[in-house]
């Protein structure tokens, strides 16, 4: 079996947004849609004080509580791990919005671009994507996996296959890949690390793991 | 033209660099679909010769959104309105290219007819290019037009020297060839950082390898008033008051001086390769020899004093010894010989000096307690390796794996000497300068050549490095100031390279323009001032008074990007094809600052991935046409023959291949012409003339390295090679030239740099540094207790420069961190002061107001107010409406701010204020972009 999982290395992490712009470029969102962010965390109180940055996004979980709700079957699952968003089947009810503990999910219902009502020419570029009265999320980047698979690459080790953020991270906190693969460099991190899961409790069992060496932030 | 082929629908991915920030350059591609930029990604074919694997940072994926802002000035611009202000609307008029440059070029065409300089012996032509350098990465062959024009006046800056590691530019050059300085993250164990952000503005390699060493356990203990994104990845956060940190580290001196076991430091190293075995006498000179003048030690083996570079010694270190006879060489020469004189080595002159000094004494004054600047000191000492050796290269090199990093507001104004001083000394102690795990620096400036600065090290006086200050002889002083920030006549240290202008005290110049001191002249005003990828008015402390200054320049030509502050005041706007439009290509690798050390080095091409948007032209191509419209063009292409800005076109490698790829200088070459030159050129250097790489194929590979040794990012091998001492701790140089600086301004009845002055000191005492802060307070008719905040600045990755203010993604993925675009304060300190998160507020000084909303945290001290990045614009489009505040809104830049200034011409971000809520001002409407702006074609 696949199993695809995103593993953000919490101990590398700066809070830079690297991953956060590259993703937006990448798939064209509009201005406010953030597939991928990286939160700002506090925690303590002065002068013992901490900070920790932790990238996010959708957890493509086991048990998909956006899925559970979906009214229409647009949200689904692949046997790889990856939820998906069939576009034409969503009528923008946005339960999944409220569903999703990790506020992951994005809808927008008005054209907008980055410099307000015009669209810059890469804007325009994008016209053919879907992305107003649906609702949106980080895919893993699932057309650069099904392509890079064709191709022979494997996904989380050949950059063509492997999902933009993890790419453009500058420190490396950032990584993908099977999970069912023993010797796959996630499941190497995860074997060789103290990990944790967000919101762990929940049971939505997230295909996004975090490698931390203190207590989990959340 | 890409190697790739044309197809009805074609996506290719363009090799390009980004130099936005000091910390590049680095690569990355563009993503371009059907002649349009989508996108960037990062060029994971560097993966292995680029430190960060070929990723850019998050700045550089703004550059399709800078490319297609609809806010561009996309058309040659003219001025129709003769007043300048900010209240006055300049009138701007699209012209044609061949109209401004007529009207530019009459202007440079006349001053030539009348010399150069004008009555006052000032250049007639001043320049201003922003952010440490980088413009000139993005500027074509125009340092070839400068070096052919003659003398300009580089001296109106936009932060330089307020707003740059300054100090640590200045002396840690002096010291140890560093422009700036760093750790070797590679190796490094143990790191003590003073405010250096380097999670935020290192850049992608030093993200890189923080992020690896951590990992590997490396410990940082991030020492500063609030908890950046550094001290979040830090081991331990220390809140330490504002501007005391020399206080800290002196404290920290003297812990390893008086606290340690003397033989846990690295005598040997002290005794061969610092000026610790010098021995110091009356007056605090050196004891020199009689016959010869070089400094004496006293060798412990023939309890005798000999010059310094008697083979065999064993120097003391400490004791006081009897000298039979010696010298002195005071100032201004004179020479004074001594009978049967004392004198100790400058070691133990530095254990004298560091001996009050405390944790005790530190703590009272950093708000640290005492055992924590113990434990730190004993931590640093414990981590030093002092002994032990690694192999690099096949070279076996000490390994002293513990480094101390300062950032600004530390390493510039007032205190920053006191600490770059202990920062390099705490490397010294323990041999931990200059070698694998150390203390490094990066880059030289100041000293040639600045790809290679072991290059740069020459056999100097006294067994130290050559360095050439600017004269404080009687004969040679520069009485008369050449620029108008007068730095040969005020800072020697800064000496006179192509960078010093602009490194000297850039505020004195618009100062000086307003209000000049007692007993000195007003400088007169450059008849043209041109102005690149710099906004002084924003950038620059108290905005609106430097604004002020600034339309009273006669005539402005600015190339410009969009409506901004700055060329608000313009007369003419260039539009220059900017990053993804336009060709230059540029060193990589080797090392050189912020801290990129590689394994490799060359050069990469940036290369146009679009069409220039409207009529933006290429600046090889406008400074040719300065050049020829100018009667400079044989000078201007001598000079790109030459190198101006990049390898000489004519060369000869190590084994006697040559190569001539020199264009003719009689004509008038185009942009890729002058380019493959370049390229060409720039390779064969590189390979001794083996492999030599053209314009076409840069289009393709982007770039091109060769090895580059990690034992070659270690500066004490050379010294050794050459015998050559690290001029440290004593500072005899420094005691000498502040004596005669000193005398040179008495005698023209100058008083006004007195207390810069006091900075000249042989073994730096501590002083009050926060009180300056204090005393400004009280000289701007304030009461210190109506002002109980220190107000600083910090920086996030998405804003390290200026240039990303007008790019929308820039502000929407930054609003993911905490305190963006808002006025930074103590959880507690807010609610004393009923603030709640979001409320606007209003942080005052005596200069000016800015206002903001508050963002309450715990990591911050309660005294100190943080107001990150340089906003607080009224003319940028989209920067505008943001309402940010600015800590340049309430830094003064008036009489006071001489007060404020230390002996390098250097300030710092700090200022006294009080905070009180306020209502909301009111909102900035959405200004479209207008239709001229979107390139009416001419």
């Amino acid at each position: 079996m696949t199993r695809y999982v995103m593993v953000a290395d919490l101990r590398r992490c700066v809070g830079c947004q690297t991953c956060t712009a590259a993703c937006k470029e990448a798939n064209g969102t509009p201005p406010g849609v953030q597939w991928r962010r990286v939160l700002d965390l506090e925690a303590g109180e002065y002068p013992d004080v901490s900070r920790v940055f932790v990238p996010t996004g959708c957890q493509h979980c086991d048990e998909p509580p956006c899925m559970e709700v979906c009214p229409t079957t647009a949200t689904g699952k692949r046997d790889d791990g990856i939820v998906t968003i069939d576009y034409d089947l969503c009528i923008g009810c946005a339960y999944c919005i409220m569903a999703c503990p990790y506020e992951a999910r994005y809808k927008v219902d008005e054209r907008r671009f980055a410099f307000g009502a015009a669209p810059t020419p890469a804007e325009r570029a994008r016209t053919a994507q879907p992305i107003v009265d649906v609702v949106t999320k980080c895919t893993f980047c699932v057309d650069r996996i099904d392509a890079g698979l064709a191709k022979g690459l494997v996904p989380g080790k050949d950059p063509e296959a492997t999902p933009v953020c993890v790419q453009s991270c500058i420190s490396g906190a950032m990584r993908f890949g099977d999970i069912d693969d023993p010797q796959s460099g996630v499941s190497q991190l995860l074997a060789e690390n103290r990990w944790f899961r967000m919101h762990e409790s929940e049971g939505t069992g997230p295909g996004f793991y975090y490698l931390w060496d203190k207590e989990a932030p959340l | 033209m890409s190697g790739a082929t044309t197809t009805a629908s074609e996506t290719r991915q363009v090799p390009t660099y980004c130099y936005n920030c000091v910390a590049g350059p680095d690569l990355l591609k563009v993503s371009v679909h059907d002649g349009v930029a989508t996108h960037v990604v990062p060029d994971h074919g560097a993966t292995d010769v680029h430190p960060a694997h070929g990723r850019p940072c998050v700045k550089a994926y703004g550059l399709v959104q800078k490319t297609y802002n609809p806010h561009r000035v996309l058309t040659p611009m003219k001025r129709t309105n003769p007043r300048k202000g900010r209240d006055e609307d300049p009138g701007f008029v699209p012209i044609s290219w061949d109209e401004a440059l007529d009207i530019v070029c009459a202007k440079l065409v006349d001053i030539r007819a009348r010399g150069l300089l004008d009555e006052e012996g000032l250049p007639r032509v001043a320049a201003t290019f922003g952010h440490g350098g980088t413009p000139a990465h993005y500027m074509g062959t125009l340092p070839a037009f400068l070096s052919a024009w003659g003398p300009i006046d580089y001296s109106f800056g936009s932060g330089q020297g307020v707003k740059c590691v300054h100090s640590e530019h200045l002396y840690g050059e002096f010291w140890h060839r560093a422009f700036t300085v760093c750790a070797d993250t590679v190796a490094t164990r143990y790191i003590v950082s003073f405010g250096s952000n380097v999670e935020v503005t290192g850049g992608v390699c030093a993200v890189r390898r923080h992020a690896d060493a951590r990992l590997r356990g490396i410990k940082r203990v991030q020492i500063e008033p609030h908890l950046s994104p550094t001290a979040a990845c830090s081991a331990e956060w220390v809140p330490i008051k504002p501007k005391t940190d020399a206080a800290f580290m002196l404290a920290m001196v003297h812990v390893l001086l008086h606290e340690a076991q003397r033989e846990r430091l690295d005598l040997p190293f002290l005794r061969d390769r610092t000026a610790s075995p010098y021995l110091v006498g009356p007056g605090g000179w050196y004891l020199r020899d009689p016959a010869c003048g070089k400094p004496l030690l006293w060798d412990e083996r023939t309890a005798a004093a000999v010059p310094f570079d008697t083979p065999g010694t064993v120097p003391a270190l400490e004791g006081r010894y009897t000298l039979a006879e010696a010298v002195t060489h005071g100032p201004d020469g004179e020479k004074t010989h001594h009978n049967r004189v004392e004198g100790q080595p400058a070691f133990g002159e530095m254990v004298d000096a560091m001996r009050s000094y405390t944790p005790e004494w530190a703590a009272a004054i950093c708000d640290v307690p005492a055992a924590t600047i113990r434990r730190v000191t004993l931590g640093y000492l414990d981590n030093a390796c002092v002994g032990e050796t690694t192999v690099v290269n096949g070279k076996t090199l000490p390994l002293r794996p513990v480094a101390v990093t300062l950032g600004k507001t530390v390493n510039n104004g007032w205190g920053a000497f006191e600490c770059v001083w202990a920062r390099t000394v705490l490397a010294t102690l323990v041999g931990a300068l200059e070698v694998p795990g150390g203390t490094l620096g990066t880059t030289v400036r100041l000293n040639k050549p600045h790809e290679n600065r072991l290059l740069s090290v020459k056999p100097g006086d006294d067994g130290f490095l050559a360095t050439r200050f600017n004269p404080t002889d009687r004969e040679h002083w520069a009485r008369r100031p050449t620029g108008r920030n007068a730095h040969k006549t005020l800072i020697p240290i800064v000496g006179n390279s192509p960078w010093s202008q602009a490194l000297g005290p850039t505020h004195l110049a618009w100062m000086f323009l307003r209000e000049a001191p007692p007993d000195w002249p007003k400088p007169t005003h450059p008849e043209i001032w041109f102005a690149f990828r710099t906004n002084p008015s924003i950038s620059f402390w108290e905005s609106a008074q430097l604004t002020a200054t600034m339309a009273t320049m006669p005539f402005v030509v600015c190339f410009a990007y969009t409506m901004d502050e700055t060329n608000h005041m313009a007369d003419v706007l260039l539009p220059d094809a900017t990053d993804l439009e336009s060709t230059q290509l540029t060193r990589v690798g080797g090392t050189k600052f912020v801290e990129q050390h590689w394994h490799h080095q060359g050069v990469a091409l940036r290369q146009p991935a679009v069409a220039p948007q409207g009529e933006a032209r290429d600046f090889t191509w406008i400074s040719a046409e300065l050049a020829r419209r100018c009667g400079l063009i044989e000078p201007y292409t001598a000079a790109i023959n030459r190198g101006a800005g990049f390898s000489a076109l004519k060369g000869e490698g190590a084994d006697g291949a040559t190569w001539d790829f020199s264009l003719r200088p009689d004509q008038v070459h185009d942009v890729d012409t002058v380019w493959d030159a370049v390229c060409k050129a720039s390779t064969a250097e590189l390979t001794g003339g083996r492999d030599v790489k053209d314009l076409a194929w840069f289009k393709e590979h982007g770039w091109f390295v060769v090895p580059f040794e990690r034992a070659d990012w270690y500066l004490t091998p050379t010294m050794q090679a050459k015998g050559l001492r690290y001029e440290l701790p004593y500072q005899e140089r420094l005691l000498r030239t502040g004596i005669e600086l000193g005398r040179r301004l008495h005698e023209e009845g100058i008083h006004w740099w007195d207390t810069q002055l006091t900075e000249y000191q042989a073994i730096p005492q501590w002083h009050d540094v926060p009180a300056h802060w204090d005393r400004a307070v009280e000289a701007t008719g304030g009461k210190v207790a109506d002002y109980p905040f220190w107000a600083i600045t910090t920086k996030s990755m998405p804003y390290t420069t200026g240039n990303n203010v007008g790019i929308p993604l820039m502000n929407e993925v930054s609003g993911n961190l905490r305190g963006h675009g808002a006025v930074t304060m103590n959880a507690g300190t807010a609610a004393r002061l009923g603030i709640q998160p979001g409320d606007w507020v209003e942080v005052r000084s005596t200069s000016g107001a800015t206002v903001g909303r508050a963002a309450p945290i715990q990591g911050c001290r309660p005294d100190t107010i943080v107001i990150p990045g340089q906003y607080a614009h009224w003319k940028t489009p989209v920067a505008r409406e943001l309402q940010f505040p600015s800590l340049n809104a309430i830094a003064p830049l008036r009489a006071v701010s001489l007060a404020l200034t230390d002996a390098t011409g250097s300030g710092a971000d700090v200022v006294r204020v009080q905070v009180r809520k306020v209502d909301p001002p009111a909102p900035v409407p959405h200004a479209a972009a207008t239709a001229v702006a979107q390139g009416a074609t001419a």
